[in-house]
């Protein structure tokens, strides 16, 4: 039954169609699909070519987040239907994301936040101009995994830092893993902070994400 | 502008209509792709300089009607400010069509240029985008505003003080930007031009940090200028309109800032070009915009030298100077550094699309200005030799010799040639190229004049 919503679902998601991602998902759960094989075997491979499309630049912004709007729409209603049934969605992991403090820049902490949703982790985005104890805050709140900071300036990638040494300071350093990115960011200031990671695009933050869940 | 017409903005900002940021994002999207259709807007890779006046003045009419369809969006009040048509041509009529930049004998007339226009573009210069070092800014500083070709100088930014990390809104911000609007004085003072127009302090991210700038007898003059940044796409905030307030009252040039990103919000390159006109159109109407400083950038590789960078630049360039008297210039950035050939390629590229486009010229934003002290005063040299050597050109002609440069650069955007910092390609004491830099300059000389560029000398 599955394989019957494969092509117009995932169709539905690559063109941002989310009327149509949300009726076709309604149809689905009603015909006795697992929500779950939904998630897994459509929703997540779609946004995936997607997001691989998007690194590719065949398609560009909007199509990526009007797909993830689509998919967004779909999840609702499919984690409603996990809930009802006593079951919960299995995720990657739970990711604490935002631009650090004094930073207004969001765009591309956004397109990390849309890839990372579709590999299907659980992202907890906090939007801009973030103070360091919110990222740690927050990520407790959520049994974060990891905590990913975006910078744009080179006047407020210290940012980074502050949250870092604030983990630091507050003994909850080994808690998180930590990953910073943005326009400023290279992989010699991540060392030089003591990130656990570096990323230079979304797609990079994804295979970062995958791999440091994987060695914790 | 008078400063009532702030007051409105004001207004509209607090009773303009509610919008999720993101539903904003969205609708400029979708306006922008169902105005790409309607005016059928078509990105030839072929054609970067374009000459069909037709497309260029349906480019316009598409970013008139962006702009007047969605709007200016708040993020502070999360509101829309929406603008008449009556009221955006009223603004527009009064545009001067010139500002004056500078003072004394080292002051120049920059102008809403036309398109093949036979007078020359005004060329700025200086690290506005790209991190320096405390050590070295000031002689990067002396490097751009030596160069005779040069007319304007950018300030930059120097992220430390006194080996400390400047953050915004701490007093190291206050303390920087002082730091570097004398350092810009002094360059200007040092190159013999102490008139020169000083178009940016760029350490300072708050209204706060830019009124440190200011100061007549050190820092920033009323016949410098100053930024006022937007938020991709169509967004400003209390911070800059602020900036705003401050400008207009201490008389100072006010600089639009936009930075539209190729494959962001306004998708590829049709309609980015549209979005780039309603940004100008931002920029006239909420910061009352002396000159416009378009830094497009491409979201992957930082640049706006690649064919779609190239096409944005002059389909915008042309639409404006065809329709408008918005005072623009394109300020190039590409991905290569100081040191290396395929840096001046780029920048011959931009040079020459912007001259002919109607446009003046800043330039370069190396490595898209992520590597700190990747700035000389060679390039922005090179650019302006370029765009002198091309002044009166046909856009057919343009188009022909940027056909040939772009493939000697094109290969390097998936593996850009970085180059080296100040230090390793001029001689700091002296502030003269070495031997390094100015080899793959002539290099890069010899080859566009075999390509059909006939320098002034």
């Amino acid at each position: 039954m599955l394989e019957k919503y494969r092509e117009p679902l995932s169709n539905a998601i690559a063109e941002g169609e989310a009327e149509q991602a949300v009726e076709l998902t309604r149809q689905a759960l009603s015909e006795g699909v697992d929500p779950l094989d939904i998630i897994q075997g459509i929703l997540v491979p779609a946004l995936t070519q997607v997001g691989e499309r998007f690194q590719a630049f065949e398609i560009f912004l909007p199509e990526l987040m009007m797909a993830g709007d689509a998919a967004a729409a779909a999840t609702t209603i499919l984690e409603e239907a996990i809930a009802a049934k006593g079951a919960q969605r299995q995720h990657l992991g739970t990711i604490v994301l935002g631009t650090v403090a004094g930073d207004i820049h969001d765009i591309g902490k956004n397109i990390v936040s849309t890839l990372l949703r579709s590999h299907g982790f659980n992202v907890v985005d906090l939007g801009r101009d973030v103070p360091a104890i919110r990222f740690i805050e927050e990520a407790e709140k959520h049994h974060a995994a990891i905590i990913a900071m975006s910078a744009l300036m080179t006047t407020t990638r210290p940012a980074q830092r502050d949250t870092i040494n604030l983990l630091k300071e507050l003994g909850k350093r080994d808690a998180f893993k930590v990953i910073v990115g943005g326009g400023c960011v290279n992989a010699e200031w991540a060392q030089a902070i003591g990130a656990d990671g570096y990323a230079e695009n979304a797609a990079e933050a994804v295979v970062l994400c995958k791999r440091l869940l994987q060695a914790n | 502008m008078p400063a009532h017409w702030l007051s409105e903005i004001m207004r509209r900002s607090h009773d303009g209509p509610f919008m999720r940021e993101h539903d904003f994002d969205m609708a400029v999207a979708k306006t922008a792709r169902q105005l790409t259709k309607k005016y059928g807007i078509r990105f030839n890779p072929q054609t970067p300089v374009p000459w069909d006046d037709d497309l260029t003045d349906r480019v316009y009419q598409a970013g008139l009607e962006l702009f007047l369809e969605v709007g200016v969006y708040n993020m502070d009040t999360s509101r829309v400010i929406r603008f008449s048509r009556d009221e955006v041509e009223e603004i527009l009529r009064h545009e001067p069509g010139q500002v004056v930049l500078g003072e004394g004998k080292d002051a120049v007339v920059m102008k809403a240029r036309k398109v093949e226009d036979t007078e020359r573009p005004i060329v700025h210069s200086g690290p506005t985008g790209t991190p320096c070092s405390e050590t070295m800014h000031p002689r990067i500083l002396i490097s751009c505003a030596q160069e005779p070709l040069i007319d304007c100088l950018g300030a930059g930014s120097v992220a430390m003080y006194h080996g400390q990390e400047i953050k915004p809104g701490t007093p190291l911000e206050i303390m920087g930007s002082r730091r570097d609007a004398i350092a810009a004085r002094m360059a200007v003072t040092a190159a013999g031009r102490p008139g020169m127009h000083i178009n940016d302090v760029a350490v300072s991210l708050t209204c706060a940090g830019k009124m440190a700038a200011c100061n007549p007898q050190f820092g920033l003059r009323p016949s410098d200028g100053l930024l006022v940044s937007q938020m991709t796409e169509l967004k400003t905030n209390f911070d800059q309109l602020s900036r705003v307030a401050f400008l207009l009252d201490y008389g100072i040039r006010i600089v639009d800032l936009m930075t539209p990103l190729i494959g962001g919000i306004g998708g590829g390159a049709e309609g980015t070009a549209i979005v780039s006109i309603a940004t100008h159109l931002l920029g006239a109407t909420c910061y009352c915009a002396d000159y416009h400083m378009m830094s497009h950038t491409h979201l992957k590789w930082l640049n706006n030298t690649d064919r779609m960078g190239l096409w944005i630049m002059a389909e915008v360039g042309q639409a404006l100077s065809r329709n408008t008297r918005i005072v623009t210039l394109n300020d190039i950035y590409t991905v290569s550094g100081p040191g290396t050939e395929e840096l001046l390629y780029e920048a011959a590229a931009g040079a020459i699309t912007g001259t002919v486009s109607g446009m003046n010229i800043q330039g370069c934003g190396c490595t898209g200005g992520s590597l700190t002290d990747h700035y000389t005063g060679l390039e922005a040299r090179f650019a302006a030799e370029v765009s002198r050597a091309v002044v009166g050109m046909s856009r057919q002609q343009a188009n022909e010799l940027v056909l040939k440069i772009l493939p000697l650069y094109e290969h390097t955007f998936e593996a850009p040639r970085r180059g080296l910092p100040f230090q390793e390609v001029y001689d700091p004491l002296t502030v003269q190229p070495k031997p390094t830099w100015i080899e793959p300059y002539q290099r890069a000389k010899e080859k566009l004049a075999s390509l059909g560029i006939h320098f002034v000398t």
